[in-house]
């Protein structure tokens, strides 16, 4: 293995860094640097609040979650033999939609939204997970169908929540589904999950690898590749679900992400994974800070803005791709 | 000595028989041919040989021990296998690929180290692949992807080689590389090869062991010289198969029409 695939991550990790700093400058006050620096000194200070209670708390809120996407996408990919998976493919977010909507409908306390979210999470988890078991040995296809048809589901409820719910909560509804990191308050446990998830992916990358060339070839290479999948499920669905209980589902990120990485880095995943970490929180922070100054005082949930950079960016390298072959 | 052995092995794949009560020793230094008519079930057998299906009844054993309690690693440092078709879908290149066939040998933590990448390197050598170390897969013509997946065989480097088509896609000179290298492995390295083979007279060079099967369960198996002959290929293909007497032994070739039922030797 060459140095240029470490470097990269280590320049994607600073510039990582960089841009918790930049988001933390820039905004309805703008800070110079110098002006930043006495604001890090100064937490009790009137701009040292907006950076320390405001900003800063968001930027790393924002990559964060575009991390846990970004891997729980790469994941997908791999499970599922697709590179067009993406972390919400199987109905792990349109679970977790479904019980946060309907949470906001009966109008439970904000503060404990995020608890609804995570549950609805696992109860789609579990509901692919045992529905798409059955009987016989593992089957990519069933767990596919399983996880559309459960998502599209999903998607029927929370049509119905909208259509039916309050007016007035319609508006929060609406921002909560683009996904927005306006409210996210990362305690330790996403950095937790975001760790010990990334810590067990690595030490299976090379298996990941294998499993890449087809489920038969990874058995031939000596997996056990039933507890392997299964494994690698509910590891992704894990990560989506922090994801979506901090921010909501927000697009394009898991899908875009782990392929702009396989494009620069080759498909490795002991390089792709923790470079398509990088990457994701990278690609947020900068998503959410164009989100809340772009239009001005208006803020803009993230979503909008991964989807408009996202898309002309995925047909680009669809385009890309067809021209290479 | 034996490395892989059926005992009393009944196959089928969607209720049709492949193979009844088949009892077969496979030993160090042998080459053995699968022939048998599209459908027949060749591909079957070579999973169920490889613990990929689970055979109806009988069991299969791997040196001294039986292959249902190894776990997968166990079987893959001993057995590999060619599958019949080889599609990459993601990225990658052809060294990354072969080096997946160190996969079985290394620990979970542990990465390739030099000494794998020069047998790496060496089998793209010996496939012909040589120059193509840095290529992505997903450019690779069907006959070069073919010889990757055999290189990557060859770098896993188990004493059970079972191979499906192997020479599938491949030119002439391709085809005696291919089926070259198998034999060096098998003489020199004391390895067993089972061979899925169509062309009757790669398999009249090559093999040292033939196995046919006929349909509806039923099999041949033994020496090369005394299983291919002009009656026992006719009733294996239905077709009519001339003997051809070379300098370097029989060979044989179909004459009359395909669609022609051949009656002599069908039972």
């Amino acid at each position: 293995m060459s140095a240029h695939p470490r470097l990269l991550i280590i320049a994607l990790a600073i510039l990582s860094v960089f841009s918790l700093v930049f988001s933390s400058a820039v905004g309805s006050v703008a800070l110079s640097p110098s002006e930043w620096l006495e604001a890090i000194k100064h937490p009790d200070s009137a701009t040292g609040e907006v950076v320390w209670r405001l900003r800063l708390p968001r930027a790393w809120a924002a990559w964060l979650v575009g991390a846990l996407l970004a891997m729980s996408g790469c994941l997908m990919q791999v499970l599922l033999r697709n590179p067009l998976a993406d972390p919400y493919i199987l109905g792990v977010s349109g679970g977790a939609a479904f019980a946060t909507l309907l949470g906001m409908t009966i109008g439970i306390s904000a503060g404990f939204l995020p608890i609804l979210t995570i549950g609805g999470a696992f109860l789609a988890i579990l509901l692919v997970f045992s529905l798409a078991r059955g009987e016989g040995p593992w089957s990519g296809t069933r767990l596919l169908l399983t996880g559309v048809v459960t998502a599209s589901g999903w998607a029927a409820l929370i049509s119905l929540i909208l259509a039916l719910g309050p007016d007035n909560s319609l508006r929060g509804m609406l921002f909560w589904l683009l996904g927005d990191v306006s409210h996210a308050t990362p305690g330790l446990a996403p950095l937790a999950v975001l760790l010990v998830v990334l810590g067990v992916v690595i030490l299976m990358a090379r298996s990941l690898n294998v499993l890449a060339m087809g489920e038969t070839t990874a058995r031939l290479l000596g997996e056990n590749t039933e507890r392997l999948l299964w494994l690698i499920y509910l590891l992704a669905s894990l990560l989506t679900a922090t994801a979506v209980s901090l921010a909501g589902p927000v697009g394009f990120v898991g899908l875009i992400v782990p392929h702009l990485t396989r494009m620069l880095l080759g498909a490795d995943h002991r390089v792709l994974v923790p470079a398509a970490v990088m990457f994701g929180g990278l690609f947020l922070v900068v998503s959410d800070t164009l989100a809340r100054t772009i239009l001005a005082p208006r803020q803009l949930p993230v979503g909008v803005v991964t989807a408009v950079l996202g898309v002309p960016l995925f047909l680009l390298l669809l385009n890309r791709a067809k021209l290479k072959s | 000595m034996s490395l892989l052995s059926c005992h009393d092995l009944d196959v089928s794949v969607a209720d049709i028989p492949v193979a009844r009560e088949l009892n077969l020793q496979l030993r160090e230094g042998e080459f053995w041919g699968l022939l048998g008519s599209n459908g027949i079930g060749k591909t079957t057998l070579l999973k169920c040989m490889a613990g990929l299906l689970a055979p109806d009844a009988g069991t299969i054993g791997i040196e001294s021990r039986s292959m249902h309690e190894m776990s997968r690693k166990e079987i893959a440092q001993r057995l590999g296998m060619l599958q019949q078709h080889t599609v990459y879908l993601f990225d990658s290149s052809a060294l990354q690929i072969a080096l997946t066939g160190r996969h079985p040998h290394l620990k979970r933590w542990s990465r390739e180290g030099n000494q794998d990448i020069i047998l790496a390197q060496a089998a793209l050598d010996a496939v012909g692949l040589g120059d193509f170390s840095n290529r992505e897969v997903t450019t690779l013509s069907g006959g070069e992807a073919r010889r990757l997946a055999f290189a990557s065989l060859v770098v896993q480097d188990p004493e059970i080689m079972l191979l499906d088509e192997p020479t599938n896609h491949l030119d002439l000179r391709h085809q005696l590389r291919i089926m070259d290298i198998a034999t060096q492995l098998v003489s020199g390295r004391n390895k067993v090869v089972v061979s899925a083979l169509h062309d009757v007279n790669l398999a009249a060079r090559y093999c040292s062991h033939i196995l046919m099967l006929f349909g509806n369960g039923q099999w041949q198996a033994g020496a090369c010289s005394e299983m291919l002959n002009g009656p026992s290929l006719e009733r294996l293909y239905g077709c009519k198969v001339e003997a051809v007497e070379t300098s370097h032994g029989p060979r044989f070739h179909p004459v009359g029409r395909g669609s022609e039922e051949v009656s002599s030797g069908s039972s």
